[in-house]
């Protein structure tokens, strides 16, 4: 069973990075987007206040694979940068 | 000396009621009541692990059957990452929906569990096979598969709107901070939720046994997850069918690979593990269980920047070299997939890339546990 120890290592960083980033995105979304009453009129009101939080939870998940995208490109793709161009 | 006198108090008490709990029973039998040795529910958990373990036989039997019957009607694949080329019967995946059909058919019928949640999640699966199985035979462009399966969510969003609070729960459970009530999103997110797990546990099974050994580690992760926080019988049950029926699919198709799962086999696993998701209010932990279909999908589009099948990619990942170690593409055009990425500067056959991402799959297993275990 050879296992590639650095690759599963430097994973490691990355998901636990990720997973404490994601736990703060999701508190964030519950404990300040959730309870916010954008629009309160009980009609289409609903319906805006959904899309506009809605939007940051979009907003935030994209900062969160922008962060993975840069983590995985520094740790494994540094020397390599010819075959990794940021995307 | 006080625990043993604890213990012998126990010894051999009778159940003292008609449905006497598993801590009673095991009481009863060893003459303990040791806490290590307990599940956290009775007779219905008991039942529904019971009854799911079948699955792992019935899987090993149909996968058997389906490459048989797959060899002799020319359903073939080739193993690209071996210097033979193999020829391996095709979508023998098959097994894994119709086993996980077949039992919760036969879960529902003794009387265990949710019918409508059974229900929900056998049209999910069943749905998501379809459209794999048709895949397989008709190679559709890239583009449909995603399209397809955003159409397999809703059958849950239908039942959980004509049985409220039976199927779905849209107050999403925050590890810490506690929950938030998405009555509008979370209904619409379900199909989406569905393709993406399907599609992104698709895309995830270029080597042998990486599909089906990772969701293997993810639902026996996230059945674990259950046992300790909400044993829910129906849950326990769905969470260990996909463990058992993965496993018996497993059997055959590890390295090196005799069976391929094909896309029904790959979507409806991924369909089943978001269905699961959603059905078991695992929705959070179920993402971070899934970190390394994530992040091979993220980057795979991320580069190609269009939904597209790896049999239609120009520049490949990974290159076979003459001693039949892999090795990551020097191709700048070439996706930045999970194995290219585990493979940078460091060719390795594929049994050793293989547990390299079983590793990965235990490192997001744990988290998904850590993250379950904050939920409470």
């Amino acid at each position: 069973m050879g296992l590639n120890h650095r690759a599963v290592a430097l994973q490691l960083i990355i998901f636990v990075t990720q997973w404490g980033l994601m736990i703060i995105g999701f508190g964030i979304l519950a404990a300040v987007v959730g309870p916010l009453r954008i629009q309160s009129d009980p009609s289409l009101g609903r319906y805006f206040d959904a899309a506009v939080k809605a939007m940051i939870a979009l907003v935030l998940s994209i900062s969160w694979l922008f962060i993975w995208d840069r983590q995985v490109r520094v740790y494994f793709y540094r020397k390599r940068e010819d075959i990794a161009e940021p995307v | 000396m006080v625990e043993r006198r604890h213990r012998n108090s126990q010894r051999g008490r009778f159940p003292t009621t008609d449905n006497p709990s598993l801590r009673e029973i095991i009481s009863f039998i060893i003459g303990s009541d040791d806490s290590a040795f307990m599940l956290p529910s009775g007779w219905e958990v008991t039942t529904a692990v019971l009854l799911a373990i079948i699955s792992f036989p019935v899987s090993l039997v149909l996968t058997r059957f389906f490459m048989q019957v797959n060899a002799r009607r020319g359903i073939f694949g080739i193993d690209v990452h071996k210097l033979s080329k193999p020829r391996i019967p095709e979508m023998c995946g098959a097994a894994i929906p119709v086993t996980l059909i077949l039992l919760s058919s036969i879960y529902v019928l003794i009387g265990g569990g949710n019918s409508i949640m059974m229900l929900a999640f056998s049209l999910v699966v069943g749905s998501a096979a379809v459209v794999g199985a048709v895949d397989d035979r008709l190679k559709m462009r890239g583009i449909y598969k995603p399209l397809l399966t955003l159409l397999c969510g809703l059958p849950i969003v239908a039942l959980g709107l004509l049985f409220p609070n039976q199927v779905y729960n849209p107050t999403l459970q925050v590890p810490i901070f506690g929950s938030f009530h998405l009555p509008v999103i979370y209904p619409l997110s379900i199909p989406v939720a569905i393709s993406v797990t399907s599609n992104t546990t698709n895309m995830l099974d270029p080597l042998n046994g990486t599909m089906a050994g990772g969701v293997s580690i993810i639902s026996a992760a996230l059945l674990i997850g259950v046992l300790i926080t909400a044993p829910a019988p129906s849950a326990v049950f769905l969470y260990a069918c996909l463990l058992f029926s993965a496993l018996g699919f497993f059997y055959f198709n590890r390295y090196p690979s005799r069976a391929f799962a094909g896309n029904v086999g790959q979507l409806s696993v991924g369909a089943a593990l978001g269905a699961l998701a959603i059905l078991s209010r695992t929705e959070i932990a179920s993402i971070v269980a899934m970190f390394p279909n994530i992040q091979n999908s993220f980057f795979f589009l991320s580069k190609i920047k269009r939904f597209t099948e790896h049999r239609a990619l120009t520049a490949k990942p990974t290159k076979l070299l003459d001693d039949g170690r892999l090795a990551s593409s020097s191709d700048p055009k070439a996706p930045l997939t999970l194995v290219r990425t585990l493979l940078v500067g460091r060719p390795a056959k594929e049994s050793e890339i293989v547990s390299t991402i079983f590793a990965l799959f235990l490192v997001s297993a744990a988290l998904a546990l850590i993250t379950m275990i904050l939920i409470g």
